[in-house]
């Protein structure tokens, strides 16, 4: 029995490590043209309670459960203010206690582009495209192990910034709204909404989330504090003691910190996040470090 | 100008990506859709077919109808002629849901109602599992846990009653001749196809009244749903101009009466109290006496009570209880044998390098929490395999019958071997599993018995198809190993037991008067 958050914690993961000139599909920092930002980051989720329903709950047959991810991101600096980002995760689950089987495998590759449209008196307003796709034919339907849920996804967002530049500090709010496609199940009937689909095709509810950040960006270093969230626009609940499906209605609060040094081409950065408030999720912990590296050509 | 006529205007691109994009963005399900047919044999003579719990249709009685030339007929025939003659988009959708068949849609909403009741409950403060409590259904934990036995069970009793009540509508349906609205009065237009076959009493009010009347005892806490289903499975035939009000209301005072007497084998079959936990410590006795050095602990966290421990106690359908251990497969083998050490290394191997197609066997058929369970696949596929080959609604029902009372007895016989060997779970020994662990021994495999049953009486209804349900059969059992809950032996054993348990009723079904 556990929950999805496998998908959100990687989803969170994806949407905020990495990247040297700290560079984000959620952020207004843009590598300049011609150079790029290669950044690996390591990323640490664990839960040992989650909500199923609306129901906090422990499962002395998970105990705690554990998502690992290795990612390779990169972001290119097509112009100043145009920038393309990418990145491959590789994630690994566990559990402390039980016998449910871990899953490892490549999970989704995903692709953003990010553009600033308007710029003036340290106000600016962006706006980013992406989209990701499955890279293997992993097994979506055994939540919380699976990696992911094979859903391809479109997103849409706007950024807003203000940042002053005597001081650096700036304020970044974001809002998104995901697409996210159907997908295919090895089984070929499921219950979701409290009825049979007697087909294999599984319903992903689409998703929006939101965050703001407050922080200060130097030359060298940069440190935040976020709040996020992530909510599925539609969806059903975990049924009392069911396993999670796909079909969930996933929420999730995030508070967390994020912070990077980068004194020349090498950096490292790191973030630390604690869901606080979710529904059909687990109430995790999660860290992330990353290296740097900036390419100038 | 001359303007290529060959190319569309970029007007109609724009239409056409556009119509593309939203298109790509409809993530409406397309589930299949079950057309309604005129069956390939009316079973004429279905009024003699042998009955289960039924010594004779005459056991119920349905008196004759009215005669068509009576006032009485004709004022029901000129109120169906408005009743059928402007539907609704929806009524016109109901009429098309349940021409698919009667017997085919409520053996379809059981599926539902076990899937969405096969939830084990959850541990207590305390650590307990509490029991799930027939008077308060909808209490947490709901009534009832619709586990693998439970639901062959439950959809045992309502495949009987249907296919009992049908064959005493079918006699009376013979007896008295009367045609159906449209052949009687050509200004009713039928919406869905016209058999031939009387229409008094109708069989879609015998089918759901004898479905409520097995469903709401099965499942309590259902009943406003399952009254709200079966009337509009009712209206739906008078929105389709196919039965009369008369037509209808014999058929579900007859589908009530025999739903009656089956649910009075059902309260003596034993159900209740096949969850004598106290006979567990007796039983840990007996297959230590047989050799079982390590017997099955469950591996849940509380432990809990092993499901239905005394379910091989219950009544089966197509054999005495003295032949269920009769039936008992040859010992496993000892724990640590080189036997059991070459299946648990096995086991082993798959869990180092699981490949993506037996992850894809074990998920297709895992059927476990929140499913409709094996019992509810192998239905499905008798029901589909029955529709497909356009069966009559008596001859639909007895395909059910003979599926699920071989299913029940599957269940009743590797209950009985499960808890006389009382036989470790891999989980004992370390493996991980895909697909949950089964709160239950080991040896023989669920699955495999089950699968084995169905497919044999499958195998026999429709031979050109037994390789394939055969191969299905053998797909189910090995997907318990590629999930890593059971040993080979297990599997193999529970196929073995599984198609000598379905030889029993394939016995009945050539001596059930239907295929002569």
């Amino acid at each position: 029995m556990k929950v999805k958050t496998l998908y959100m914690l990687t989803l969170a993961l994806l949407l905020m490590a990495a990247g040297a000139q700290a560079q984000m599909p959620h952020d207004v920092i843009y590598m300049p043209k011609n150079t790029s930002c290669l950044a690996l980051t390591y990323g640490h989720s664990s839960w040992d309670e989650y909500w199923e329903n609306t129901l906090k709950r422990e499962n002395l047959n998970i105990g705690t459960h554990t998502t690992q991810m290795a990612m390779a991101m990169a972001a290119v600096g097509i112009t100043d203010r145009l920038n393309v980002i990418a990145s491959v995760p590789y994630i690994w689950t566990q559990t402390s206690a039980g016998n449910l089987m871990g899953l490892k495998g490549f999970q989704d590759a995903s692709a953003w582009i990010k553009y600033k449209a308007f710029d003036k008196k340290g106000l600016s307003l962006h706006g980013v495209v992406g989209g990701s796709i499955p890279l293997t034919n992993y097994v979506p339907e055994f939540l919380p192990m699976s990696i992911g849920l094979q859903a391809r996804t479109a997103t849409g967002r706007i950024i807003a910034n203000y940042s002053h530049s005597p001081t650096g500090l700036y304020l970044t709010g974001h809002g998104s709204y995901s697409w996210r496609s159907n997908i295919y199940v090895d089984r070929d009937s499921y219950l979701a909404g409290d009825r049979m689909h007697n087909t294999d095709e599984v319903q992903i509810p689409n998703a929006i989330d939101l965050g703001a950040r407050v922080g200060i960006l130097k030359s060298k270093w940069q440190t935040e504090v976020f709040v996020e969230r992530f909510a599925c626009v539609d969806g059903d609940n975990i049924r009392r003691n069911d396993m999670p499906f796909p079909t969930n209605k996933m929420e999730m609060t995030t508070v967390g910190w994020y912070g990077k040094v980068q004194p020349r081409n090498i950096g490292v950065n790191a973030r630390v996040g604690y869901v606080v408030e979710g529904l059909n999720v687990g109430q995790s912990l999660s860290y992330s470090v990353g290296f740097l590296y900036q390419f100038n050509y | 100008m001359k303007t290529n006529t060959f190319l569309p205007s970029y007007k109609v691109l724009l239409v056409g990506l556009l119509a593309f994009i939203i298109t790509s963005c409809d993530k409406t399900i397309q589930e299949p859709i079950i057309p309604a047919y005129s069956p390939s044999n009316v079973d004429a003579n279905a009024g003699i077919w042998k009955t289960y719990v039924l010594t004779s249709p005459a056991e119920v009685d349905v008196p004759a109808p009215s005669a068509t030339n009576s006032a009485e007929y004709q004022a029901e025939l000129s109120s169906l002629k408005q009743i059928s003659s402007a539907l609704t988009p929806d009524q016109k959708q109901k009429v098309e849901y349940w021409g698919a068949g009667a017997v085919y849609r409520w053996n379809e909403i059981a599926r539902e109602l076990a899937a969405r009741y096969n939830l084990p409950p959850a541990a207590g403060p305390d650590g307990k599992y509490p029991l799930p409590d027939a008077a308060n259904p909808l209490a947490d934990p709901k009534f009832p846990f619709a586990n693998p036995p439970y639901t062959a069970r439950a959809m045992a009793y309502l495949s009987v009653a249907q296919y009992d009540a049908l064959v005493t509508a079918w006699h009376y349906k013979y007896k008295y001749n009367r045609m159906s609205p449209a052949q009687a009065e050509s200004s009713i237009k039928a919406a869905l196809p016209v058999s031939g076959i009387p229409t008094y009493p109708s069989e879609d009010a015998v089918v759901a009244a004898a479905s409520f009347n097995v469903l709401k005892a099965m499942f309590p806490g259902e009943v406003p749903y399952l009254e709200a289903k079966m009337k509009e499975h009712q209206e739906s035939r008078l929105w389709a101009g196919m039965n009369v009000q008369s037509d209808l209301a014999a058929g579900a005072v007859l589908g009530t009466a025999v739903a009656a007497k089956v649910m009075g084998r059902a309260k003596t079959d034993g159900m209740s109290s096949s969850n004598n936990q106290s006979m567990t410590a007796g039983m840990i006795e007996n297959a230590k006496k047989l050799g079982v050095t390590e017997p099955w602990v469950s591996q849940e966290s509380p432990a809990r009570p092993p499901m239905l421990p005394t379910y091989g106690l219950v009544t089966p359908w197509n054999f005495d209880k003295a032949t269920v251990a009769k039936l008992r497969p040859e010992a496993p083998p000892a724990v640590g044998s080189a036997e059991f050490n070459k299946a648990l290394d096995e086991l082993k191997s798959i869990q180092k390098n699981q490949t993506r197609e037996q992850a894809r066997i074990a998920n297709f058929w895992s059927d476990g929490v929140g499913s409709y369970t094996p019992p509810g696949h192998w239905l499905r596929t008798a029901a589909n395999a029955a529709h497909d080959a356009r069966y009559s609604e008596v001859r639909m029902a007895r395909t059910l019958a003979l599926v699920s009372t071989a299913l029940m007895d599957a269940g009743i016989c590797c209950w009985d071997v499960k808890f006389w060997w009382y036989y470790p779970r891999p989980q004992q020994y370390g493996l991980k599993t895909t697909v949950g662990t089964p709160n239950f021994p080991s040896y023989t495999s669920g699955h495999s018995t089950f699968s084995a049953a169905a497919a044999e009486v499958l195998g026999h209804i429709f031979p050109a198809q037994a390789k394939k349900f055969a191969d299905m059969a053998l797909e189910a059992s090995n997907s318990r190993m590629y999930g890593l809950i059971h040993y080979r032996f297990d599997c193999e054993a529970g196929l073995k037991c599984g198609k000598n348990i379905g030889s029993y009723a394939v016995t009945r079904a050539k001596a059930d008067g239907a295929d002569q």
